[in-house]
């Protein structure tokens, strides 16, 4: 029996886990409807994928949800999971999940699906017959990507790093390195039964002033981590950054770099798609302000020309949306889609040359470290500060990196800390900002910049 | 002057606490930022290793106030502790709550210095007033 064999025995002999059967579940893989991957939604679409966000704890709402999102001509259905099941506390999800049961009141807010159980949820994910992508934020998701799989959901969002720096503080983050290999493992394996499962990262990060360098090179190490062990089919993605051109040009480069770099460990034949998030940072409270910018959002994916968007709804600033709402935004969203059309192919040669450059200066740093095995460099790189996340409440982040916005809005690096920026780019970034100030107005400014669709 | 700082319990609002950290430092402080998710054992502790002349505890989801009545009780257990100067500050109830009420309460817990909603810069020039005060004094 192999390693992976053996731990994959270890982790389903949960207690939480009714009897998991390997071999019937090779079999739905093997056999599943076409319309439930979405790689091969991505291989055939003629327009962007729209997909929402959305977990409530019992099976009646989840599917109530779904069916609001069918109604909507959604294209893709989202599974959020919980916090406890999030946080690998299945116990708690259980007892908040009868008490969801038992007073019709959400006690959670996503889906527990290791408490549900795969021979459920597949009812479920068969039933409506779209691509699911599971949306999560755990460290360990070894168990939970498992049950999804064989619930029928075959895509898995998230990354040891993305999955970390944004949510966590003290979790180790070698430990995740470790837990994600397992997830890439497993999704390689299915993906050689039937069309590929196809793995996404989590662009927005913090979603507070990263930097478009920041952030294409933790999509692209989450890529080639991915792919080096052997998943075939893979989703780059970041979220609006505040500036349409900055978006337009963050789109450019991350698709070419994701190409050479793919190619670089000999893996240009899996497919790499590119995933747009709508504003994730602080939503006005105004209702019709916040479909206005949503709309925007929309309009800025076209330029970019995403493959999917995954869209906000019009409560953010208040909660966890109503299915309402929820599927009110995929209709609009569709809407602004279908009747957009003449796009001008517009970009900025000078931005795309500085951000490619420092990609470039940042993953040579990466793969220049001592250790022996990507992962280990990466980690490293974290350790050191070559990687900066600005505003990650992690421990391990080195918080050493200040960006500001410009007068158009574009977020720029103004103190670069430990990450290789390249001189001449770091003196272009710099060069436009009004650096004359003290602290003070900084830290103001950056409040200010924080809020700016509020 | 060295000051330890971080966002208190199961609070992992980050933003603030990042601009804090810049904000003292461009002050002249030698600062040593917790972070989000730390408990007063920790801070009680870093402040008694760094040897600290502040410590500046700050809440945003507003559960403060269920921490801050241990304060007494556990800072008598450490004997090096009488001159520190504690201060508090950011969102401190949870709900909405007049600051005259407030910040007798904290003040009953051991906290120095009290800032209810304060804007981050006037908070910080009313530690440096009371630690010119008590300088001269």
């Amino acid at each position: 029996m192999s390693q992976l064999q053996e731990e994959r025995d270890i982790i389903l002999g949960n207690e939480n886990v009714d009897s998991f059967d390997f071999d019937e579940v090779r079999e739905f893989v093997r056999g599943a409807d076409k319309n439930l991957f979405i790689s091969h939604a991505f291989a055939n679409r003629d327009k962007m994928l729209v997909q929402p966000r959305g977990g409530f704890p019992t099976y009646e709402k989840q599917y109530a949800l779904y069916e609001f999102f069918v109604d909507a001509n959604v294209d893709v259905l989202p599974l959020t999971i919980d916090s406890n099941t999030r946080l690998n506390d299945y116990a708690t999800a259980k007892k908040m999940l009868r008490l969801s049961e038992a007073n019709e009141v959400d006690m959670l807010n996503g889906y527990p699906l290791v408490n549900h159980g795969y021979r459920t949820t597949r009812k479920m994910m068969t039933h409506f017959n779209h691509p699911v992508s599971l949306r999560h934020g755990t460290p360990d998701a070894r168990l939970l990507i498992e049950i999804a799989i064989a619930s029928g959901i075959f895509e898995i969002e998230g990354g040891p790093i993305t999955y970390l720096l944004p949510y966590s503080k003290n979790f180790p983050l070698d430990k995740a390195f470790l837990y994600w290999k397992y997830v890439e493992r497993v999704c390689a394996d299915y993906s050689t039964l039937n069309l590929p499962i196809n793995r996404e990262s989590f662009g927005p990060l913090t979603a507070t002033l990263v930097p478009p360098s920041i952030t294409i090179v933790i999509q692209l190490l989450e890529m080639l981590l991915s792919l080096e062990e052997g998943v075939k089919s893979f989703s780059v993605s970041f979220s609006q950054q505040g500036s349409m051109i900055q978006d337009i040009v963050t789109g450019k480069v991350t698709r070419a770099l994701a190409k050479h770099y793919a190619k670089e460990i000999g893996c240009e034949d899996a497919d790499i798609h590119l995933v747009y998030h709508q504003w994730m940072g602080a939503f006005p409270t105004n209702r019709d302000s916040a479909d206005q910018l949503i709309n925007m959002s929309t309009v800025i994916a076209s330029m970019v020309g995403a493959d999917k968007i995954i869209t906000k709804t019009r409560e953010e600033a208040v909660g966890i949306p109503t299915k309402e709402a929820n599927a009110q935004t995929v209709a609009n969203t569709q809407y602004t889609l279908n009747i957009l059309s003449g796009l001008p192919a517009i970009s900025d040669e000078q931005e795309e040359e500085i951000l490619t450059a420092e990609v470039h200066a940042i993953m040579e740093a990466v793969f220049n470290d001592p250790a022996d095995t990507l992962w280990r460099k990466v980690f490293n790189s974290i350790k050191n500060g070559v990687i900066d996340v600005p505003f990650s409440p992690h421990i391990i982040n080195h918080n050493k990196m200040i960006t500001i916005r410009d007068s158009n809005k574009n977020i720029r690096i103004i103190e670069r800390g430990n990450v290789p920026i390249p001189d001449h780019c770091y003196q272009y970034e710099r060069s436009c900002c009004d650096l004359d100030k003290d602290t003070t107005d900084i830290v103001n400014d950056i409040i200010h910049d924080i809020g700016i669709m509020q | 002057m060295k000051i330890v700082t971080g966002v208190i319990g199961n609070d992992i609002h980050v933003v603030a606490n990042r601009l804090m950290d810049l904000s003292l430092n461009a002050r002249g402080y030698e600062v040593f930022n917790l972070g989000v998710n730390t408990y007063l054992e920790e801070f009680f502790d870093a402040s008694v290793e760094t040897g600290a002349d502040v410590l500046l505890i700050s809440s945003l989801n507003g559960e403060a106030e269920g921490w801050a009545r241990d304060v007494k009780p556990l800072m008598s257990r450490y004997n090096s502790l009488d001159n520190l100067v504690m201060m508090i500050g950011g969102n401190l109830t949870v709900g909405s709550g007049s600051a005259t009420d407030i910040i007798p309460r904290y003040q009953k817990y051991g906290f120095d210095l009290v800032c209810h909603q304060v804007d981050l810069n006037t908070g910080l020039d009313m530690l440096e007033d009371y630690l010119k005060e008590h300088k001269t004094s």
